[in-house]
């Protein structure tokens, strides 16, 4: 036990702390600028210089250790005198030019001169110019204003692991620049700007438009954007939201924001938001596809205006009522005619639990259908529920900051730097902290983290998988703990020459690579989508699954939408219930009867896929889609296209007009995350509290729902979402008793204090697909950017001004054998389609493959890639779409 | 890019190091050395043969004056004209490198022989003036030995 007084008050520590967590740790401030809680200590600033008995000379309380007896007095003259002094050197060079910063008003700087002085400077020398740099779109960089205090590079190097900024020159000229001196061309995360003391690198998102003690509310909130699910604090003024920073000490982020989650909420204000429900004019015609193409491309965010003329020649504006009893009438009506079969829904991984609760409860018990699906279907869901029948509901519900803890953390399927960002700084972290991070492919993201490589030939992972596995099992013991895996895993085998002649390993990394994941204590393991959607994606699983058990691991799969768990334990799924019960269980079925008052469907239904083959063919008569954009959602996007022409009364309920919305008999406009209540559910399946902030034109989709259900005489009486949620935690066993209260005080972690499904595993059933060959061919794969993540991202201007158009990657040597240069136009074409765009030289990636994104109207990936239906996941396979790229205009 | 010499030069003395960072200072040298200068490119190069992020290789390059930071001729000539130097006639010499070959303070020769770089006492103040032409010394100079030493470098 340690003992300190300082200013007076006597401390007692555990263990020994710097002089001012001692100080803080009792509630004392001293005064710190390059001190940052959330960084490694600097000492450089010295402003935090205190005295302490026995001590010749002040010393810096952040790096200063105590020790036993010691006496500090953080506020005394000779303090006083040395702080003022400190503040008048920063100010020598400081243009003073407070009237015109946004800081002004929480800038450290400015208080601290404010409480300690001086008043006036002594310094008659010319200051030192430099002119205020507006070169990058997103952050803007005033070095008049710097104090050199290096908390934005701390933390874009030892946090955020970008690296993509540091301290240029020496001495009095220098100062703070990204690489290229302008642009910053970083991961944009923005976490420099929270940590700046001053205002010398900030936003321009909100420049000049208002002032920080203006603003008028504050709403604690979770991130739109990925299954990680971030707390986000969103500012608001006159309705407007103006800025979002996140909090310190919030659970999933901890002071910590990616580019989507911190710049990427300007599509809420959007002027392409739909406002009023609109019912078609325009006859639906099975047209030509170069029609079809004139009518669904929209024009950029910001010519928005022209939205208008699209809309009115489509539709007209109709009022609520028209719209809600339009819709009643004719879902029942269709109902009648063609029966429960012909009616299908896709509910929406950006949706809140409540939202996608009442739409698959609608779906049930108005319609009476289990036709339910979601995009969760083209990876995360058939991925999750394979894994969950070899080790158990919950088998991914888990904590993403213990990737940082873990001694090991193996990749595969996807960057997850990029998809889920804030999980990807927790391997980051993990690597910092001398973890192995092992990858099978190439992550850029993890490049700077000496990530330890294997990267097979194109479409041959499952042999080294396989290799992997046959190493393994006969260095650990199996216990004969799952003896239904294990059965499997004595099935595996595969022999190093393969792994060496097929995938092109060195026999030497493989070696390596399996010495240190079999030694490894506390291994975890991440899966992306590319491998839920690969090729004989089943069998993949059930080899990760068997190297997960073999190493004693825990899995993280990778989701890239808010709410894509959720939407599943809530039931929206043609297989399952709320609570993630089978439909087929008599039990489930029985006691949703009995809660719901009403008769369900037996049979399960329809996936999405199966959805648009339903339409394709005319047995599907009517859909329901809330919050998605199958069109340009799904791949194959134009078969898509075609099958919802095909389908006779189609309902869109969103908040733009997308895609989708253009094909549909009537549109309803909803609230966007902004502008509701209710809780999402991320990937380590933490319930978390969504707050409204912003009024928006439109309702909530669970209320429109709701109205219809009424409109039909069902008894869907809520009035909020909470009132929504209570009846989820009585019906759902997995949500058991669980209350808004609950969640607030942070009993939202998996598994609540539900019961999570533990019986009726099935057999494991893999998929052995035929190992696609890529001799000499190239194939169109899907990147996954950071700055995007389709129908929201797109409306985002800072995003799009970051990542303004698609662009095609390919490797070096690629671009030399067909001779493109970087930038050059070329067309990519498919068996399906084909669109011209510019060319990117990539020397992340191999010779095989050709990277599209699926994110820019009209050049998406997805209306170039046909696909398969793995049969055990029911995931769509996007492997073997080959491509040819040719000069455009050719 | 670095020529294939270059890099096997830049992996030896990667080896000496006990990380990628620690051999910054001797690859930026070489990276110098084959590009003229240290700007864009020399950065990435050395970069991408160390794996260490690009804005941290610029970072630390920016840090030191002796680095060259823009284009300059073949051969630089660094001339002292501080306290001892000065009084010993550096000036004078300054202004015959100016005439005679137009060699400015800062500036490089339009044949591109030539960069001149005023220096900050180079300890040879017992036998000033003095200078550096590359990493060659010379002292006790007059104008018709600094016309001798020059004839040397082409
Ligand atoms: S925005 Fe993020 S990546 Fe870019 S410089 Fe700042 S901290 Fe680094
Ligand atoms: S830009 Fe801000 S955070 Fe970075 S060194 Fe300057 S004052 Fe500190
Ligand atoms: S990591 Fe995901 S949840 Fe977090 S801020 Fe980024 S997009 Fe939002
Ligand atoms: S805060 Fe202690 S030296 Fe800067
Ligand atoms: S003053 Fe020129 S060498 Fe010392």
């Amino acid at each position: 036990m340690i003992t300190v007084t300082i200013d007076g008050k006597e401390i007692k520590l555990e263990k020994p702390v710097t002089v001012l967590e001692a100080a803080r740790s009792a509630g004392i401030k001293i005064p710190t600028l390059c001190w940052h809680e959330q960084l490694e200590r600097y000492g450089g600033c010295r402003l935090c210089l205190v005295e302490i008995e026995k001590m010749p000379r002040l010393q810096t309380a952040c790096t200063f250790m105590v020790a036993d007896g010691m006496v500090v007095r953080t506020e005394t003259e000779q303090t006083a005198n040395v702080r003022r002094g400190i503040l008048e050197f920063l100010l020598i060079n400081h243009p003073l030019d407070c009237p015109v910063c946004d800081k002004a008003g929480e800038c450290e700087l400015q208080n601290l001169v404010g409480k300690y002085g001086p008043a006036k400077g002594r310094y008659k020398e010319k200051k030192r110019k430099v002119p205020e740099s507006l070169e990058d779109p997103i952050i803007v960089r005033n070095m008049e204003r710097c104090i050199m205090c290096t908390r934005c590079v701390r933390m874009c190097e030892g946090v955020q692991g970008a690296s993509a900024i540091d301290v240029i020159s020496r001495g009095g000229h220098s100062h703070i620049e990204p690489f290229s001196g302008g642009k910053y061309d970083c991961e944009y995360c923005g976490n420099c700007i929270s940590v700046c003391p001053v205002g010398a690198i900030m936003s321009r998102l909100h420049r000049h438009s208002f002032r920080p003690w203006q603003m008028e509310n504050e709403i604690e909130t979770i991130c739109p954007y990925c299954g990680v699910g971030c707390t986000l604090i969103v500012q608001v003024r006159d309705d407007v939201i103006k800025r979002v920073v996140p909090r310190i000490g919030s659970v999933v982020n901890n002071g910590l924001l990616c580019t989507r989650g911190r710049f990427g909420y300007e599509f809420v204000g959007s002027k392409e938001r739909l406002t009023t429900p609109l019912v078609r004019i325009a006859p639906k015609t099975q047209s030509g596809v170069g029609s079809q193409e004139s009518t669904l491309s929209q024009p950029p965010f910001d010519k928005g205006g022209s939205q208008g003329g699209v809309i009115s020649e489509l539709f007209r504006e109709a009022t609520w009522e028209e719209a809600i009893s339009l819709v009643a009438k004719k879902l029942s009506e269709i109902k009648e005619e063609y029966g429960n079969p012909a009616i299908a829904g896709i509910a929406s991984p950006r949706c809140t639990n409540e939202d996608n609760y009442i739409f698959q409860k609608f779906m049930r018990v108005a319609l009476g259908t289990n036709n339910i699906d979601s995009t969760a279907r083209t990876g995360f869901a058939g991925a999750q529920s394979f894994i969950e029948n070899i080790f158990g509901q919950g088998a991914t519900a888990n904590i993403i900051s213990g990737l940082s803890n873990s001694d090991l953390v193996f990749v595969i399927g996807g960057d997850p730097t990029t998809v889920n960002p804030i999980l990807g700084l927790q391997i980051r972290a993990c690597s910092r902290n001398g973890g192995n991070i092992l990858t099978i492919g190439n992550f850029k993201g993890l490049e700077y983290f000496s990530p330890q490589k294997l990267v097979p030939v194109l479409y041959t992972e499952d042999i080294l998988l396989e290799g992997i596995v046959t190493v393994l099992k006969n260095k650990k013991r199996l216990s004969d703990a799952n003896s239904k895996l294990e059965a499997k895993i004595k099935d595996i085998s595969t022999s190093i020459e393969d792994v060496k002649n097929i995938c092109k390993i060195e026999e030497k990394d493989f070696n390596e690579f399996l010495n240190i994941l079999s030694e490894s204590t506390n291994p975890s393991i991440v899966i992306g989508k590319e491998t839920a959607q690969s090729n004989g994606a089943s069998y993949k699983l059930l080899l990760l699954s068997a190297i997960n058990y073999l190493i004693n691991g825990r899995l993280y799969l990778l989701s890239d939408r808010a709410n894509e768990q959720g939407l599943l334990d809530m039931g929206c799924a043609p297989d399952i219930l709320p609570g993630y019960r089978p439909v087929s269980y008599v039990e489930s079925k029985r006691r949703y009867e009995s809660i719901w008052e009403s008769e369900l469907p037996g049979k399960t239904g329809l996936t999405i896929f199966e959805m648009v083959n339903a339409a394709k063919n005319g047995s599907l008569k009517a859909m329901y889609v809330m919050g998605e954009n199958p069109v340009y959602n799904l791949p194959d996007s134009k078969t898509v296209e075609a099958a919802l022409r095909n389908i006779e009364f189609l309902v869109v309920q969103d908040i733009f007009l997308t895609e989708t919305g253009k094909l549909a008999d009537v549109v309803l406009p909803a609230l966007s995350w902004a502008e509701k209540d209710g809780t999402f559910t991320n990937m380590e399946r933490r319930i978390q509290r969504l707050r409204k902030a912003v009024n928006g034109n439109g309702m909530e989709d669970w209320r429109i729902i709701s109205e219809i259900a009424r409109n039909m005489g069902k008894k869907f009486d809520y009035s909020n979402a909470e009132d929504i949620f209570n009846e989820i935690c009585k019906a759902s066993p997995l949500h058991k008793d669980l209350t808004y209260e609950d969640i607030e005080k942070g009993g939202g972690i998996y598994p609540y204090k539900g019961e999570p499904l533990r019986d009726g595993m099935e057999e494991i059933q893999v998929h052995n697909a035929e190992r696609l060959s890529v001799n000499g061919k190239l194939y169109l794969r899907i990147e996954r950017p950071l700055f995007h993540s389709g129908t929201l991202s797109r409306r985002a201007p800072a995003l799009v001004k970051i990542y303004p158009e698609a662009v095609v990657r390919i490797s070096p040597d690629t671009a030399k054998a067909l001779s493109f240069k970087e930038g050059e136009v070329v067309r990519v074409s498919t068996k399906i389609g084909s669109i011209e765009l510019p060319v990117v030289i990539d020397k992340a990636l191999d010779n095989f493959s050709v990277m599209l994104t699926n994110n820019f109207e009209g050049k998406s990936a997805y209306r170039l890639m046909g696909y398969d239906i793995e049969p055990v996941t029911r995931a769509s396979v996007l492997d073997g779409n080959t491509v040819a790229i040719e000069k455009a205009g050719l | 890019m670095l020529s294939k010499a270059a890099i096997k030069e830049l992996n030896e003395i990667r080896q000496k190091y006990p990380d990628a960072s620690a051999a910054l200072l001797p690859a930026l040298y070489i990276a110098q050395r084959e590009f003229g200068y240290l700007g864009a490119d020399a950065y990435e190069a050395v970069s991408d043969a160390l794996g260490v992020p690009r804005a941290i290789a610029r970072g630390v390059g920016t840090f030191y004056a002796m680095y060259k930071h823009k284009p300059m001729g073949r051969h630089i000539v660094q001339l002292c004209t501080n306290v001892s130097c000065m009084i010993l006639g550096a000036e004078k010499l300054s202004d015959f490198l100016k005439n005679k070959y137009g060699l400015e303070t800062g500036g490089t020769t339009p044949d591109k022989r030539f960069s001149l770089v005023i220096m900050e006492c180079i300890g040879a103040c017992g036998t000033a003036p003095a200078m550096l032409v590359d990493d060659d010394f010379y002292e006790n100079l007059t104008e018709k030995y600094i016309e001798e030493i020059l004839e040397k470098y082409k």
